[in-house]
C-alpha cells in the first residue's frame, strides 16, 4: 500500500518534497522522525531484520495491539505504530557490506540522515558525518547518542532509563526525605526527541538559506541536565544541592496532591499568593484561615504546610477528583485532576483540543479498523496536521524504494533477497510478551484493564 | 568570529513569562536570532523567581531569568495603557515572530490578537505558550508545574501505588515546553519561507507533558489497559536502588545480555529461568531486588558506573547532584557551561549548551538583559522616538 492517506494536502505540508533515511531505534529519534513525517517528509525507516527495533516487541512494556500475538507480532506493538507513524520501511541487514552499500545508496538520494546508535558504530562503517556527507552535498545528518560524540563519556551506552538518574532529575526527585526516584517513563528521551526536531528544522533552514548541510549531536546526559539547570545555578551561587520535596513547591506554599473521593483518585493544587490562597480557603468552607497567623503568608504557610495538608485533605475526601479540579479553578485556585490513561482519552478538554488522533488500518494489519495515538502537542492556525498512517510493517516498502527510489533492477532484488540482505521477517525477534491482561493488573504491572475500551472509544465499529 | 546560523535573519518580541516562552525566545536567540524582550515596567515574574543569587531577591540577580533570557535585549512597555498597546502595534509590524504566554483572551481584549495584527503584517508568526491551550473548557484554568503534571498523565504514573502520584522535581515541564515553542515557531519559519505566509502556533503545556506517555497511551488505545504506580517491592530493578554511597539505576538493554548483567553484578542465579525470562522476572521481582541489593551494598557509584559502561557495555546510571553536574569534566569537553559576566551579579558560569551542532551552533552573545535596559536603543532604532518623546512616554508610565 503506497497511497497516502492524506494526499490531497499532502504536497502542502512543509517538509513536502523532503526525505529522511532514519536508522534509529527505540524511541528518541523514531519519535523525532515520525513527527516529521506529519510535517510531510518521506521518511524510510531502516532497519536490520536480525537486530529489529526494539518497540517491535519482546519487552513487558510493549504491548500487542490487543495483547494478541497473532501471526506477525513484530507489526503489530501499540507504542511502534505510535512513534514509527507514517514512516516507509525497508529491512536491511547492515552488518554485512553489501547492506551497507544499500544504505549509502538511500543517503545518496536523500536530505536527511537520523541515527542513534553509540558513536563508533557509523565512524566504523566510514558513514560518519564528514563521509557521509561526501556522499550528497548539502546533507543534514543528525545523531542521538547517550553521552554525544566527544567528551570522556561519549563511548558509554546511555538510554533513558540510566540516564535519568546520571543527568541528574532523580536528585530532586522523590517522596520527602525519601530515596531519588525516577518520575514518568524514558523523560529523557523525550527532550531527545524535541531537541532532534529541532535540530532537524535549523539544519534544513540552514541548508535553504545557505547551500550547505551540518551535522547535529545531541547527547541525552547533556540535554537532561539542561532540566536541573536552576539547581546548579543554585548550587554554585548559594551552596545548595536541592533535595526531594515529594509535591512540594521549593517556594511557594501549600502545594500538594491529595487523596479525593473515589478509586485511586487525586486532586493537585497550589497557592501562589495570599489572593490565591483566601480563595482556596472560602472553596473549602474555611474563610477564616486566610487571615489565620499561621498561615496568612507564604513564609507561615511554608512553615506550617503539614497543618494545611491536613485541612485540605479532608476537604478532598469528600469531593470527586473533577469536582474539586472545578470548584478549585471557578474560585481561581490552581488545580488538576491527576489524569489516568482514560482520562486521557475520554476527558472532555483532551477532546476539545485533539491531542489523540485517530488512524486508520488497512484489514491486512489485524489491528481493529481505527486506533488513537498522540499527535503531537501544538497546533499551527493555517497547516493542520494529522499522523498521515500507522507505522510500516517491517520490509513493507522493500520494493517501492530499493526498486522504485533506487531503480534496482528485479535481477538485483532477488539477489537481496536470496542473499538475506533485504527480508520481510525479523530472522531473530524477540519473543512476544505472553501476559494476559488480568495477570499484569495481577502482578501490578497494570491498574485496569477495560475489556470494552474500543466501544468506550467507538474505533470498532 | 560568528559564522551564518540558522534564525540569524529572524527579529522577536518575546512578550512572555516565566519558564517556558522565555525559553522558546532565548533559543531562538541562541541560533542566531534578535531577540527583544518586553517587560511590564515592574518586570517580569521571572524576576521574582527564586532562586536568587547569594539569595538576594534583586529583580536583576533571580537565577531563573539570567539564564533564560540570555542573548535578548529588553525593553519595557505597558500593555495595559492603549498608548502602549498601540506602540506595541508598531512593533509588531516589524517582526518575524512574537512569542507570548498571556491567558487566551488578553491580546484580543487590546486587539494584539494574531487575527489583529496578521492584517499589518501577513508573515508574523505569533507563539502563543499556554498551560492549557487557546482553545477547549480549560483555556482559562490557572495552573503550574504540578497541575501540568497531574493532568497530563504523567503523575498517576510516578511514584509507588502505597502513596500519593508524585511529579518530577523542579520544572521539567516548563522547559521541555520552552523547547517546543522553539520547534514549533521553527516549523512555522521554514514554512514560512516557502509559501510567505505567517501563522499562529497555539501550545498547550498539558499537551506537551502528555505527548511523553507514548507507553502509557498506546497501553490503553490497543490494548484496553491503565497503567497505575508500581508497588514499592519487587519492582525495584530498573528503579533507583542504594548501594555503598549513593544510589544507582541498572536496566536490560544495550549492548550486554541477561547473562553479563548477572555476570556484572556478580550474581550467577540471575541466569536461572526465574530471572531470564522477561515475564518470570516480573514475578519473582522481590527476590530479584533482594539479589541486586546484596550485589550492591559495598559497591560504589563511581566504581559501578565506569565497570559496567567501559567493561560490559551495560546501562547503568547514578544518582549525580547539582554539584556533580557543574563539576563535570564530560559537560565541560561538550562544552555546555558558558561562562557569562553579568553587570550586576559578576561572573558566572551558566548551563547553556543543550546540543551541538557542527555549524551554526548555539552562541551566547549577551546576557539577560537588566529592566529596560534598552528602551533607548531600541525605541530609536525601531520607532525613531528622540529623548524627549521618551521621556514623554516614561513620565506617563507607558514605558
Amino acid at each position: 500500500m503506497t497511497a497516502d492517506p492524506s494526499a490531497p494536502e499532502a504536497e502542502k505540508l512543509p517538509l513536502a518534497g523532503l526525505r529522511i533515511v532514519d536508522i534509529s531505534n527505540v524511541i528518541s529519534l523514531p519519535y523525532a522522525s515520525g513527527l516529521l513525517a506529519d510535517l510531510g517528509a518521506e521518511v524510510i525507516k531502516v532497519e536490520g531484520h536480525s537486530r529489529v527495533d526494539t518497540t517491535r516487541g519482546g519487552q513487558i512494556s510493549s504491548v500487542l495491539c490487543d495483547n494478541r500475538v497473532g501471526d506477525d507480532p513484530w507489526n503489530r506493538v501499540g507504542g511502534f505504530n505510535l512513534l514509527n507513524r507514517g514512516k516507509k520501511s525497508v529491512a536491511l541487514d547492515l552488518s554485512k557490506p553489501t547492506g551497507r552499500e544499500v544504505l549509502t545508496d538511500l543517503i545518496k538520494v536523500s536530505d536527511v540522515v537520523m541515527e542513534n546508535f553509540t558513536p563508533r558504530v557509523m565512524r566504523s562503517w566510514g558513514l560518519d558525518y564528514p563521509n557521509a556527507a561526501k556522499l550528497r552535498p548539502g546533507l543534514i545528518m543528525i545523531s542521538c547518542s547517550g553521552f554525544g560524540h566527544n567528551g570522556p563519556y561519549s563511548p558509554y551506552p546511555g538510554q533513558a532509563t540510566t540516564l535519568e538518574a546520571t543527568h541528574g532529575l532523580a536528585h530532586v526527585t522523590g517522596y520527602r526525605g525519601g530515596d531519588p526516584s525516577k518520575a514518568g517513563q524514558s523523560f529523557v528521551d523525550f527532550l531527545a526527541t524535541w531537541a532532534l526536531v529541532s535540530g532537524t528544522m535549523l539544519g534544513l533552514r540552514y541548508r535553504h538559506r545557505f547551500g550547505t548541510g551540518l551535522w547535529v549531536d545531541v547527547g541525552m546526559y547533556q540535554l537532561g541536565t539542561y532540566m536541573l539547570s536552576e539547581r546548579v545555578l543554585d548550587w554554585q551561587a548559594n551552596g545548595r544541592l536541592g533535595e526531594r520535596l515529594g509535591n512540594r513547591h521549593p517556594f511557594l506554599a501549600p502545594q500538594g496532591c491529595y487523596r479525593c473521593a473515589g478509586d485511586d483518585a487525586w486532586c493537585t493544587l497550589l497557592a501562589r499568593d495570599d489572593v490565591e490562597w483566601a480563595a482556596l480557603c472560602r472553596t473549602i468552607g474555611k474563610p477564616e484561615l486566610a487571615t489565620d497567623e499561621r498561615f496568612a503568608t507564604n513564609d507561615a504557610r511554608m512553615a506550617n504546610h503539614d497543618a494545611i495538608d491536613a485541612i485540605i485533605s479532608a476537604w478532598m475526601q469528600g469531593q470527586t477528583k473533577f469536582a474539586a479540579m472545578e470548584l478549585l479553578q471557578a474560585a481561581g485556585v490552581p488545580a488538576g485532576a491527576v489524569f489516568d490513561a482514560r482520562d486521557l482519552h475520554f476527558n472532555e478538554h483532551m477532546k476539545a483540543r485533539g491531542l489523540l488522533e485517530t488512524v486508520a488500518y488497512p484489514p491486512e494489519r489485524q489491528m481493529g479498523k481505527r486506533r488513537k495515538v498522540i499527535g503531537r502537542p501544538w497546533k499551527l492556525s493555517k497547516m493542520p496536521l494529522v499522523v498521515r498512517g500507522p507505522g510500516p510493517r517491517l520490509g513493507e516498502h522493500n520494493q517501492e524504494i530499493l526498486g522504485g527510489v533506487l531503480g534496482y533492477s528485479p535481477a538485483r532484488m532477488a539477489a537481496l533477497e536470496t542473499s538475506g540482505i533485504i527480508a520481510t521477517q525479523p530472522t531473530n525477534a524477540r519473543k512476544p510478551v505472553a501476559m494476559s491482561m488480568e495477570d499484569r493488573v495481577k502482578t501490578g504491572r497494570l491498574a485496569a484493564y477495560d475489556p470494552d475500551y474500543k466501544e468506550r472509544l467507538g474505533v470498532d465499529d | 568570529m560568528l559564522g551564518p546560523m540558522a534564525v540569524d535573519d529572524v527579529l522577536v518580541l518575546d512578550l512572555s513569562e516565566g519558564i517556558a516562552g522565555p525559553l522558546a525566545a532565548r533559543l531562538i536567540g541562541d541560533f542566531g536570532g534578535d531577540v527583544i524582550k518586553v517587560e511590564p515596567l515592574g518586570g517580569e515574574i521571572g524576576r521574582r523567581t527564586p532562586p536568587f543569587f547569594h539569595d538576594d531577591p534583586d529583580p536583576e540577580k533571580s537565577l531563573f531569568y539570567l539564564m533564560l533570557n540570555l542573548n535578548k535585549r529588553g525593553i519595557t512597555l505597558n500593555l495595559d495603557t492603549s498608548e502602549g498597546a498601540a506602540i506595541l502595534r508598531r512593533l509588531a509590524t516589524e517582526v518575524d515572530v512574537i512569542v507570548e504566554s498571556f491567558p487566551p483572551g488578553y491580546l484580543a481584549d487590546r486587539g494584539l490578537d494574531y487575527a489583529s495584527l496578521e492584517q499589518e503584517n501577513p508573515g508574523l508568526i505569533m507563539t502563543s505558550i499556554t498551560p492549557f491551550g487557546q482553545t477547549g473548557p480549560y483555556n482559562q484554568y490557572q495552573s503550574d508545574e504540578i497541575i501540568a503534571y497531574a493532568t497530563s498523565g504523567m503523575m498517576a504514573i510516578s511514584g509507588t501505588v502505597d502513596r500519593e502520584p508524585l511529579k518530577h522535581g523542579g520544572f521539567p515541564g516548563q522547559y521541555e515546553s520552552g523547547m517546543n515553542g522553539f520547534l514549533a515557531t521553527l516549523v512555522a519559519l521554514f514554512a514560512r519561507d516557502m509559501t510567505g505566509a505567517g501563522q499562529q502556533v497555539d501550545l498547550s503545556i498539558q499537551d506537551v507533558i502528555a505527548s511523553t506517555l507514548v507507553i502509557n497511551q498506546p497501553f490503553y488505545g490497543f490494548a484496553g489497559g491503565v497503567q497505575g504506580r508500581r508497588h514499592p517491592e519487587g519492582s525495584n530493578f530498573g528503579q533507583v536502588m542504594p548501594c555503598k554511597d549513593g544510589y544507582f539505576v541498572a536496566q536490560p538493554g544495550g549492548g550486554v545480555t541477561w547473562d553479563g548483567i548477572a555476570d556484572f553484578f556478580g550474581k550467577p542465579e540471575m541466569k536461572e529461568h526465574r530471572f531470564a525470562d522477561v515475564v518470570e522476572r516480573v514475578r519473582n521481582g522481590p527476590e530479584l531486588d533482594a539479589i541486586v541489593r546484596d550485589a550492591t551494598k559495598d559497591r560504589t557509584m563511581a566504581e559501578m558506573f565506569k565497570t559496567a559502561s567501559e567493561k560490559f557495555r551495560m546501562l547503568v546510571g547514578i544518582v549525580q547532584t547539582p554539584e556533580d553536574l557543574a563539576n563535570c569534566a564530560h559537560l565541560a569537553a561538550r562544552g555546555y557551561y558558558e561562562e557569562l559576566d553579568h553587570p550586576v551579579i559578576g561572573k558566572i558560569k551558566v548551563p547553556f549548551r543543550l546540543w551541538n551542532m557542527s555549524t551554526g551552533n548555539a552562541t551566547c552573545r549577551r546576557p539577560a538583559p537588566l529592566l529596560g535596559q534598552h528602551n533607548t536603543e531600541i525605541y530609536q532604532e525601531m520607532l525613531g522616538y528622540d529623548a524627549a518623546a521618551l521621556e514623554d512616554l516614561r513620565a506617563r508610565g507607558v514605558i
